[in-house]
């Protein structure tokens, strides 16, 4: 089910406004990240989506037909919340069978069908506990089996993975892209972690203070962030950011002089930021001192001292020591300039979005 | 040695505490058992120099005791059920749904729990004797069809339940009177217990109420009949004592094998009976 968003602000109070005019549209058959820091909104952006919280303003579409007014009883959409929301009194197989038992199912299809999800999801050997009696992973496991029971249209999803240790994390976020790649659910996956984000999703949205900071794939995000707050959220390790005043005159040339003028601040990644030079892609150079050197097996790492500002340089080629003078070559990709506001107008691809 | 200490103090004093919560059924019980000298003798005898078991006999058969346990049941029973169902529609409301006056409406019910029962004696007759149902079964039912505190207290236990409990069972296609029947309700079972039990007690144990709105024998209940045994001549203890013994007798039952919902229904929701 295509999923779309026209002008729509949200008020708990009627005061404070959550989200500000969010415009998108989320592709039928996609699975579809929306990434933010805590607090930016996600969760409430999924309940507008579900029908639980109605918008204050504009409307929302599935498909060509109008939702707005819909309550999530009519928009049949299935959902995992961020606390699981399991039925406590009911056990691991009836949680699962709830939604089919609503939707008068008849009573051993419900079973066969429960059955089934309750081993896709690995669950099937707790079919007659309570969900207090559970680890937070298998109660996780048993809200997705539940969320599918009715075959939504629309699989939304609350970070899902928050609650695993880190090894079935990777294995449930697999298992949920095999899942929406099968059934070709369309897909709302919720997430403040990047890399889950980064290798589940065929599109992300970054959101933060309930705005859409820029809304596209993964690598279109880590290439060309549209503004300084993407940049600095996405990406491991963070980008390098510090003032234009820092260059001095190192970038005259490089970059025209009237996107210099207009720049505030300048973002590198730390893998464009290497100590010997490439023809192609080399911008400018500048001279730092080495504050500490680190070597992880083949990786090595250099933080350095340019004019006051920390750096840090994941690609060097030579052995370094403490306190000397290095010269670093700044590589076109992974170089950003952004204005005042925060937008990016320099590096990465021109016009993208 | 100050750990032991404190220790057996804390179980004296509880000890104490029990013997004195106790002290008057103890004194009911031993009481139905003598012979009407015995009850009136200074100083008080505790244990009768021979055990009495006919007063029961004689206590049930001076009043109609089995028609007033019938009309005890009867008016529990429909009082406690129809009180439960009000109570579990209102605390919902006040809980889940929004409407307008929500708050008005609750800080005015609140307000009614100040009034003291006595107060609304005199109201409640009068409102009822102009339905002109005074002296039949519907004055013993319907002013207590509905109770603030009962509302009260299931709408602090329904608040607790969390949020999204009740998104789930939206997403999940389940109506809010299913959601209140087949998910609240039964996660809230130990409040429920506590104050279904509360209420057959109370009503179990009315007098004023009932002995004012009825003067047909027929429609006395248990407690009211109990005054068969005072009469012009004086009191008659032992007899008196009997039948209370039998009239407390099923409530008795009833807590000690609820006792654990009680306990934990009422210290969940911070309220005491
Ligand atoms: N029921 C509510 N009433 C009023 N304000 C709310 C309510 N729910 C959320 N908010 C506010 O809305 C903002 C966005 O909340 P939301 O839960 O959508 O954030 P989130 O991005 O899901 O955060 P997290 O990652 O912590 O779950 C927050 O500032 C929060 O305080
Ligand atoms: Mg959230």
């Amino acid at each position: 089910m295509e999923v779309t968003f026209k002008d729509v602000s949200l008020s708990y109070d009627g005061t404070r406004e959550i989200l500000h005019h969010l415009n998108f549209t989320i592709p039928e058959g996609t699975l579809v990240s929306i990434l933010g820091p805590s607090g930016c909104g996600k969760s409430t952006t999924l309940m507008l989506i579900s029908g639980l919280l109605a918008p204050t303003k504009g409307q929302i579409f599935f498909g060509d037909q109008d939702v707005t007014k819909q309550d999530a009883l009519a928009r049949k959409v299935g959902m995992v919340f961020q606390n699981y929301a399991l039925y406590p009194h009911l056990t691991v197989l009836e949680n699962i069978m709830f939604p089919l038992k609503m939707a008068k199912v008849k009573k051993e299809e419900r079973r066969e069908k429960a059955l089934k999800l309750a081993k896709l999801v690995h669950v099937d050997d707790q079919l007659d506990k309570k969900p207090g009696a559970l680890s937070g992973g298998q109660q996780q496991r048993v809200a997705i089996a539940r969320a599918l029971a009715k075959e939504p249209s629309l699989l939304l999803l609350d970070e899902p993975l928050s609650n695993l240790d880190a090894r079935l994390r990777i294995e449930m976020r697999q298992e949920i892209r095999r899942i929406q790649q099968e059934t070709g659910v369309t897909t709302i996956f919720v997430t403040h972690d990047q890399d889950e984000a980064l290798h589940i999703s065929d599109h992300i949205m970054v959101l933060n203070l309930g705005d859409i900071q820029q809304f596209s794939s993964a690598e279109t995000l880590y290439d060309n962030p549209s503004n300084l707050f993407v940049a600095k959220f996405i990406g491991e390790p963070v980008i390098n950011t510090l003032p234009i005043t820092a260059f001095g005159h190192d970038l005259d040339g490089a970059v025209p002089a009237a996107i210099l003028a207009k720049t505030q601040t300048v973002g590198i990644r730390p893998e464009a930021l290497q100590d010997h030079p490439i023809d192609t892609g080399t911008l400018a150079q500048i001279t730092t001192q080495v504050k500490a050197f680190e070597k992880y097996g083949r990786e090595k790492n250099a933080l350095v001292d340019y004019n006051g500002n920390e750096l840090l340089s994941t690609e060097i080629q030579g052995r370094l020591e403490n306190h000397q003078d290095l010269t670093l070559y700044l590589q076109k990709s992974g170089f950003y300039l952004f204005d005042e506001a925060g937008q990016r107008i320099f590096g990465g691809e021109q016009d993208v979005e | 040695m100050k750990v032991k200490v404190a220790m057996v103090l804390r179980y004296v004093i509880l000890v104490l505490g029990a013997i004195i919560m106790l002290m008057p059924f103890l004194w009911m019980v031993s009481t139905s058992l003598k012979t009407q000298p015995e009850t009136v003798k200074i100083p008080p005898i505790w244990i009768p120099k021979q055990l009495q078991w006919a007063n029961y006999v004689e206590a049930f058969k001076a009043a109609p005791f089995a028609r007033y346990f019938l009309n005890s049941v009867l008016v529990t029973t429909i009082t406690t059920a129809g009180q439960l169902f009000t109570s579990i529609l209102a605390a919902f409301a006040f809980s889940r749904l929004n409407f307008y006056g929500k708050n008005i409406i609750f800080v005015i019910f609140l307000g009614t729990m100040m009034v003291p029962g006595e107060m609304l004696i005199i109201p409640n007759f009068v409102t009822l004797s102009k339905f002109h149902m005074i002296d039949t079964y519907w004055a013993l039912i319907v002013p207590w069809l509905a109770s603030f505190f009962t509302v009260f207290t299931l709408k602090q236990n329904f608040q607790s339940v969390p949020d999204q409990l009740y998104y789930a069972a939206k997403i999940d296609g389940a109506s809010d009177w299913h959601f209140l029947w087949h998910v609240l309700v039964p996660i809230s079972k130990s409040t429920i217990t506590a104050v279904t039990v509360l209420q057959v007690i109370g009503s179990w144990n009315a007098f004023m109420w009932p002995l004012i709105v009825t003067n047909t024998e027929n429609l006395r209940t248990l407690p009211v009949g109990l005054q068969a045994f005072t009469t012009d001549a004086g009191t008659n203890y032992a007899l008196l004592m009997a039948a209370s013994t039998f009239v407390i007798l099923p409530m008795v039952i009833l807590y000690i094998f609820l006792q654990k919902y009680i306990i934990a229904g009422i210290s969940k929701t911070g309220l005491k009976g």
